[in-house]
């Protein structure tokens, strides 16, 4: 019977890698490499083991990549795991120890005669691929929500020693982080702004609406106007808020692969004939320069 | 001992088209060595320096991986000399197998201590080559690294992640995978450009392809259909009343932020 492995660094979420796995048919074990409390949450989000491997303190969960691999090349099935740094980092390792060819952006998995038809999204969104693979297969999908409430699975501990990564030290820096991943509301620049210092407008609407500041890559990479976690797109934040205010962004592929799937698209842009046009559901045809401060203090007036 | 860079010549998905029955068409996305790469180059460079390393390129793709203009190009960013698997299996190849055909390169150059890589390659942006590449090795391996900072047997590796900054201990050998703003690039210049064409370029065949699945059905996924309403502009303040009327209308701006 097919076993699939689930690898969880930390409380990293299982929610949208639950409902794959169970496409495998067979049990699910989820492989939990954090503190006791994140192997006991995890017990609980429905899958028939947990196998935990204990972290102290100073212990990132890449330093289990290996331990990691030996535990599913010693019973080989499919791996998923989320898109978090960490996660990219444990399913190499399974990958590379299978022999399993990595499969980004899994949507819907159907058994055939030898192996496994993986529907993937490509590129963010833009189309879809289905590939057979006749072996193991390690799958990168979005982690979705926090799944709990279950009955709670077995907990199997499995510590390591002697691991090759320490952390000496972390300064935490809260006021920087950007939470573009769970905002309700991103109000997006683009290349539209003329100079860093006009940022402020376009933070004043955000402020005003409540919304996270999102820009595109050549704001936060070639310009280093806003840090690169504020970068929407196919290589940076990919993201599904209710409302996305595109201004000043042409809409290249590049880009809008990263906001598709917010629920409500506006776009205020000079070019009638710009990409984002076909991506908006509303569209103001219009100098950013004049719209903004006329939404911000819109925006304002009524409650 | 060596240190090297793993680097991709491909094309920017930016300028990649979708066609209607799903394929991706990269013929409009000229090739290049990206920025990220560059990146990753500049780094390793340092730390080739801070060790007394050599700082060779290793590359795996479809045949042009393997031409003056590729090499040249990556070379040009501060590369030492280049090593090279190109065939027409390579070209466009999934993670897995760029990453096992990367593993041989680097096992057969022998003394390696660290290798570097892009954040993410710019065509297929999937950022796991370097996780495979550290598991087919066996090495311990990080992403978002800031910097590495070589003091005798051991290695302190910054990186800067969502919550702040981190340093770390780490084994060598290792992969890194470098932060997009680890270095600040600068474009070669006529004499980078001219010691490029000087510099060692060796092919090496790869015996046997990594696993890989077959492509069997392709189709292009539309977002959500999208209204596609136009606010006439001509007074900015009432297009603004408009949309907050009917984003209200949408419940898209509801004080408690909705459905999160």
């Amino acid at each position: 019977m097919t076993n699939t492995y689930i690898l969880v660094p930390g409380s990293a979420p299982t929610g949208g890698l639950m409902p794959i796995a169970a496409q495998f048919g067979g049990t699910t074990t989820l492989v939990v490499i954090g503190d006791r409390s994140q192997a006991e949450a995890a017990a609980e989000s429905g899958a028939d083991r947990v196998v935990w491997f204990p972290t102290g303190s100073d212990e990132p969960a890449e330093a289990f990549a290996s331990a990691v691999a030996r535990l599913v090349a010693s019973e080989p099935g499919p791996v998923l795991a989320g898109r978090d740094p960490a996660s990219r980092v444990l399913l190499g390792a399974a990958a590379a120890a299978l022999g399993a060819p990595v499969i980004v952006g899994a949507r819907e998995v159907n058994a055939v005669a030898d192996g496994y038809r993986v529907t993937a999204e490509v590129f963010g969104g833009i189309a879809l691929r289905t590939t057979e693979v006749d072996g193991p297969v390690a799958l990168l999908v979005d982690g979705g929500a926090t799944v709990d409430g279950c009955p709670p699975a077995p907990v199997i501990e499995q510590p390591v020693v002697g691991l090759p990564i320490a952390q000496l030290s972390l300064q935490v820096d809260k006021g920087a982080v950007a939470h573009l991943g769970s905002a309700a509301r991103v109000v997006a620049v683009g290349r539209g702004l003329r100079s860093q210092d006009d940022l402020s407008l376009v933070k004043e609407l955000a402020t005003a609406l409540g919304a996270e500041l999102g820009c595109t890559r050549p704001l936060a990479e070639g310009l280093d106007w806003l840090g690169r976690d504020r970068y929407i797109g196919i290589s940076g934040q990919q993201i599904a808020p209710e409302l996305y205010l595109a201004l000043g962004i042409s809409g290249q592929l590049q880009h809008i692969a990263g906001a598709r799937r917010a629920d409500v698209i506006v776009a205020v842009n000079t070019d009638e004939k710009a990409p984002i046009v076909a991506e908006a559901d509303y569209l103001l045809v219009g100098d950013l320069y004049d719209v903004v401060p006329a939404l911000t203090s819109a925006m304002g007036a009524t409650p | 001992m060596i240190v090297a860079v793993a680097y991709k010549w491909a094309g920017d998905a930016q300028d990649a088209v979708v066609r209607t029955d799903g394929t991706v068409d990269f013929t409009r996305a000229k090739a290049v060595v990206s920025d990220y790469d560059a990146v990753a180059i500049a780094v390793g460079r340092k730390a080739a320096d801070a060790l007394g390393a050599e700082l060779v390129g290793i590359c795996v793709g479809g045949p042009d991986a393997a031409t003056p203009m590729a090499t040249k190009s990556a070379l040009s960013r501060g590369l030492d000399r280049v090593v090279v698997s190109a065939e027409p299996g390579l070209g466009g190849s999934g993670p897995t197998r760029t990453a096992l055909a990367l593993a041989d390169l680097v096992k057969g150059l022998g003394d390696v201590a660290v290798v570097f890589a892009g954040d993410s390659s710019i065509d297929l942006g999937a950022k796991m080559v370097p996780a495979v590449l550290g598991g087919a090795l066996g090495w311990p391996t990080l992403t978002d690294v800031a910097g590495i900072e070589v003091v005798g047997a051991q290695t302190r590796v910054v990186r800067t992640l969502g919550a702040g900054v981190q340093e770390l201990k780490v084994a060598l050998p290792a992969v890194l995978a470098v932060a997009t703003d680890a270095a600040a690039l600068k474009a070669p210049g006529m004499k980078d450009v001219m010691a490029a064409a000087r510099k060692p370029v060796a092919k090496i065949e790869v015996t046997e392809l990594g696993p890989e699945g077959d492509i069997v059905t392709t189709a292009p996924l539309d977002g959500p259909a999208r209204r596609g309403i136009k606010i006439d502009c001509s007074d900015p303040v009432s297009a603004a009343n408009q949309l907050i009327e009917s984003l209200r209308a949408d419940g898209v701006l509801t004080p408690a932020g909705g459905r999160r």
